[in-house]
């Protein structure tokens, strides 16, 4: 369809073309009439380049004019950008950080909905709360218990676990929905994600003493697996994403009787980590509304499958070591034996 | 015999000649990669009207955008009707432009200017 052949400037190269020719003869009135015909294609065509040109600079003034108004909308964008990305930021504190992202990427649907799924349920509370509460400084109160919430939610993030909520001191922690990497799993990382809440807060009352809070928080923590419902509760105008069901009772009732810095495990969760924990059977318990009698475990410690991978001390004067080998590189093994060697040293020499 | 049926596309606008209707069109945007490539057909074929004057011939010129090079191409589209009327056809130029476009608006008025032996009619688009 298209025409290769035609050339827009064909009259323009022809008139040169004939110039070439007529001014090499030097024939008076053959160069006359060239310069005629020169006259009148030079006047249309500067005619033309006059009205191209105005029409270039129409053009120009229009990409100035939008070019600014693009520059003024990308920084009216910028600036509405960033408002949303803080107000995200500060919504997704009252969110679990799964159903935030899941919600900005937008395949999370907010309908009214839940369904039944197999779960495993974790449930702390510090012990003795109110007592505490009252011998402490609010401010104080405030700035420990914001910093235990903090450390513990690390922790639970890391491990996948989605934050149902804090209630009053006490936390509520699932795995499973709406990310689940199938029960057994889901499983052994709940478990996983206590014992090492265990271990931090370990870390956390020996910082805290130091810091002159004398009778730091001691959590109770209960575990159990099994079917809740779990999903939106609620009504189209408020949404609460969380579980219900006989077995997450289970689970609170296992942490209510659970020993101070203990935790308690259900069977059902026993089953999924018995290759990875040291677990003492306790006295099957009989709950209310629960019935069957639920044969409770107390988690010790991770097991060490022939490896000492884990190093533990306690006394009574306030002295605990805990050092776990599988988290610490070659190079920061040699920096901590030269410390302990260091420290060792000086005991032996007090 | 010289009809022309060019659909749009994003480089290049609709153009149509029936010759039997007497009627020309060019509507949409036009900053093709190859002008002279492009609109030579169109000027080709409104040369050959030349030889063969239609009664009336109605122009419809309907352009959104348009190049530089795509203008060149219109003054030699136009100069083939300045040939038209010269040789006595009656031509009926109407050249739409989109309100607010005062671009299209003016390239209108400076073909009205330029060919004043065209009645072109330069009108927004309602």
């Amino acid at each position: 369809m298209a025409d290769q052949s035609f050339d827009l400037y064909d009259r323009e190269k022809q008139l040169l073309a004939e110039g070439k020719v007529v001014l090499g003869t030097n024939n008076p009135k053959g160069v006359l009439n060239y310069s005629k015909r020169l006259y009148k294609d030079f006047s249309r065509v500067v005619r033309e380049n006059e009205d191209l040109t105005r029409h270039s600079d129409r053009q120009e003034r229009r990409l100035v004019k939008l070019n600014k108004n693009l520059k003024i909308q990308t920084k009216e964008l910028d600036s509405r950008k960033t408002e949303l990305e803080e107000l995200s930021g500060q919504l997704g504190k009252y969110l679990p950080p799964q159903i935030h992202e899941a919600l900005f990427r937008g395949d999370y649907d907010t309908k009214v909905a839940t369904q039944r799924k197999k779960l495993t349920v974790f449930f702390s509370d510090i012990k003795n709360f109110t007592q505490i509460s009252e011998s402490l400084q609010p401010e104080a109160l405030t700035d420990y218990l914001n910093e235990y919430f903090s450390e513990m939610t690390k922790i639970a993030v890391r491990h996948g676990g989605t934050i149902d909520k804090y209630i009053g001191d006490a936390m509520m922690v699932f795995f499973g929905d709406p990310e689940s990497k199938g029960e057994r799993d889901d499983a052994r990382s709940c478990v996983l994600m206590a014992i090492e809440m265990h271990e931090k807060l370990q870390q956390l009352q020996h910082n805290w003493r130091k810091r002159g809070f004398e009778n730091p928080f001691e959590v109770r923590m209960g575990i159990n697996t099994g079917y809740c419902n779990v999903g939106n509760f609620g009504s189209e105008q408020r949404l609460t994403y969380t579980i219900i069901g006989g077995e997450v009772n289970v689970a609170q009732r296992l942490e209510a009787n659970a020993p101070v810095g203990g935790i308690l495990m259900s069977y059902e969760t026993f089953a999924h980590v018995q290759d990875l924990v040291e677990a003492e059977q306790l006295k099957a318990m009989r709950m209310k509304g629960i019935g069957r009698d639920i044969k409770v475990f107390s988690v010790k410690a991770r097991k060490n499958n022939g490896v000492v991978k884990l190093i533990e001390y306690e006394s009574a004067k306030g002295v605990s070591i805990s050092i776990d080998l599988n988290s610490i590189n070659r190079k920061d093994r040699s920096g901590l034996a030269r410390q302990l060697k260091m420290g060792l040293k000086k005991i032996e020499e007090e | 015999m010289n009809d022309l049926n060019i659909q749009e596309t994003e480089r290049t606008p609709e153009i149509k000649l029936s010759v039997s209707d007497g009627v020309f069109s060019i509507r949409g945007e036009s900053f093709p990669e190859d002008v002279s490539a492009f609109y030579g057909q169109v000027i080709e074929s409104i040369d050959l009207l030349k030889e063969n004057i239609p009664d009336r011939f109605q122009v419809i010129i309907e352009l959104i955008y348009t190049n530089s090079s795509s203008i060149k191409a219109l003054y030699r589209i136009f100069e083939g009707f300045e040939s038209i009327r010269q040789g006595g056809g009656n031509l009926d130029i109407l050249w739409y432009f989109q309100e607010d476009d005062d671009i299209m608006e003016e390239l209108g008025e400076d073909f009205h200017d330029r060919f004043p032996d065209l009645k072109i009619n330069v009108k927004p688009k309602n």
